[in-house]
């Protein structure tokens, strides 16, 4: 059985933690899934020094895989410096999911780590 | 009698399981699965007499070359063509449409012309033309789709914009509207139109007759019907095709060739550049024989009867939405929808863990989707080996992925 029937996974799906787009983010961006259209938009507050994320609000306009990566994400990124953004790797988004997305999947699985990727102008 | 259980069993594919579950295939819109006939064909050919066709005088390239004229043969008797020569082999719908606009569309319209489209075209239909457009300078124009599904004002928009042509979709790859090629093809020519019908999701599932149709271009792909992939068919009338330039210049359309300049062959050769798909086009041919020896009028009755009773068992869903006409007999095979709060990805990859093979996302029609006010939607097609246990598990297992997936 996919993980992706796994409940800490479809709570995340149902109840998207950090949801809305932040006023006068520090980063942000808006990244389209080009296979289905999809869209995720991400919006970070950085502060201190040096600066780490002390707000996360993203928008989704997109699957359940899409929007219980960003949602386990928002969670994961609070705290962190840009230095320790940039470490996020593909490989632990997918391992949220226990690893088990097929192909077509992964991709909607790595929008929100696109998102964070393009936000931090990389 | 057309009987689904015997049809069954000429494909191989569908006696496995898929995710432990046995496979239901419903994405024969995007492609069908083959007949063992078919994939026979192919493989004899590779094992017997492989060899290339047109040239070459030995006992090989002879058979080979026989193979692949009898399709064309075949697929001229298949879709009412009584001059096999107007039917060029390509590598499908996509390529037909580029073969027109490149070639018919350079040489025959210039700067302000109009092409008439619809909203509800596949991008092949769409794509093609907006890069003459811009080489060009010609203008698109679009008829709208109403509420049902069906072309809006349809006629009025012909005679309003007065294209130089018209080209749309037989049937929706959506909506599954079957447009009505005949009537709108008949006021087209009345303001002087030429017509290109793109039958990718008709050919497969009706009878169809281009003559009697009156089409000047009809275009559709042999992977949709039984084929192999890498197969397709422009038809257009002699005459156009006279008048047409080549596409891509090379071997097997030349008559004769100089460092500076070359002579062609006549149609359909002169469109046929290179070596082409060979053994998909003798697969094809097998696929033609296949389809005809059950019939077309058959496989249409057969699926129109599905369809109607996949219509009536999605509509007890509750909180499902079926996009397009209501009336089995104005639809072919497609059923496009949506289930509130579900996005059709995950209800896809839902019904995969059933073994249920459907289609989700935009359908190569974007701006469809965009006019019914969507992102994406889900779609389950049909071919003439679905059954009405197949529609049921398709149901089953919606009303599961609405347990799984929805807020509780």
């Amino acid at each position: 059985m996919m993980d992706f029937y796994r409940e800490d996974i479809l709570d995340h799906a149902r109840n998207p933690r950090n949801l809305g787009k932040l006023p006068n983010p520090t980063l942000e961006a808006h990244v389209p899934n080009p296979l289905c259209g999809d869209v995720v938009d991400l919006t970070l507050v950085l502060e201190g020094n040096p600066p780490k994320v002390i707000r996360v609000g993203f928008e989704a306009d997109a699957c359940a895989i899409s929007v219980a990566a960003a949602s386990i994400l928002t969670e994961k990124i609070k705290g962190k410096t840009k230095k320790e953004l940039e470490k996020l790797t593909e490989k632990e988004v997918l391992s949220w999911f226990g690893g088990s997305l097929t192909p077509s999947r992964v991709e909607c699985a790595l929008l929100p780590l696109k998102a964070l990727r393009e936000a931090l102008g990389e | 009698m057309f009987d689904v259980y015997k049809v069954r069993q000429d494909f191989p594919i569908l006696t496995q399981k898929v995710n432990g579950k046995p496979l239901v295939y419903l994405d024969n819109a995007a492609t069908s699965q083959k007949p063992e006939v078919v994939i026979d064909a192919i493989s004899r050919y590779y094992r017997e007499y492989n060899a290339n066709i047109h040239r070459g005088v030995h006992t090989l390239a002879e058979r080979a070359t026989a193979g692949y004229e009898g399709t064309r043969e075949r697929i001229a008797k298949f879709i009412g063509v009584r001059n096999p020569q107007e039917v060029v082999f390509t590598h499908g719908t996509t390529e037909a449409i580029n073969l027109v606009s490149y070639s018919w569309g350079e040489a025959n319209l210039k700067a302000g012309d109009i092409v008439l489209l619809t909203v509800m075209e596949h991008h092949s239909n769409l794509v093609p033309w907006q890069l003459l457009a811009k080489r060009k300078g010609i203008k698109l124009e679009f008829i709208d789709v109403d509420d049902e599904g069906y072309l809006k004002n349809a006629e009025d928009m012909i005679k309003k914009v007065k294209p130089k042509l018209f080209s749309f979709a037989h049937v929706s790859n959506v909506l599954g509207t079957i447009n009505l090629v005949k009537n709108l093809i008949k006021v087209a020519h009345d303001v002087g139109a030429r017509v290109l019908v793109d039958g990718a999701q008709a050919v497969p599932n009706l009878p169809v007759n281009v003559e009697s149709l009156g089409c000047d271009f009809y275009v559709f792909s042999g992977h949709k019907m039984l084929g192999p992939t890498g197969t397709g068919i422009l038809y257009a009338k002699e005459e156009i095709l006279k008048g047409m330039p080549p596409f891509f210049g090379g071997g097997e359309m030349i008559k004769e060739v100089f460092l500076r300049e070359a002579s062609f062959k006549d149609p359909p050769h002169k469109f046929e550049a290179g070596t082409p798909n060979i053994s998909g086009v003798i697969g094809l041919g097998v696929a033609v024989e296949y389809l005809t020896k059950i019939g077309m009028e058959n496989v249409r009755k057969y699926e129109e009867e599905l369809a109607s009773y996949a219509l009536g068992e999605l509509g007890k869903v509750g909180e499902l939405t079926v996009y397009g006409p209501k009336d089995p007999a104005d639809r072919g095979g497609v059923i496009a929808f949506n289930v509130e709060g579900i996005h059709p990805h995950d209800l896809a990859t839902v019904l995969d863990q059933e073994g249920i093979a459907i289609r989700s996302g935009h359908h190569c029609a974007m701006p469809l989707h965009e006019r019914l006010g969507i992102g994406a939607s889900a779609r389950a097609s049909f071919s003439l080996y679905n059954t009405k246990e197949e529609v049921d598990a398709l149901v089953g297992a919606i009303g599961e992925a609405k347990k799984t997936l929805r807020s509780k």
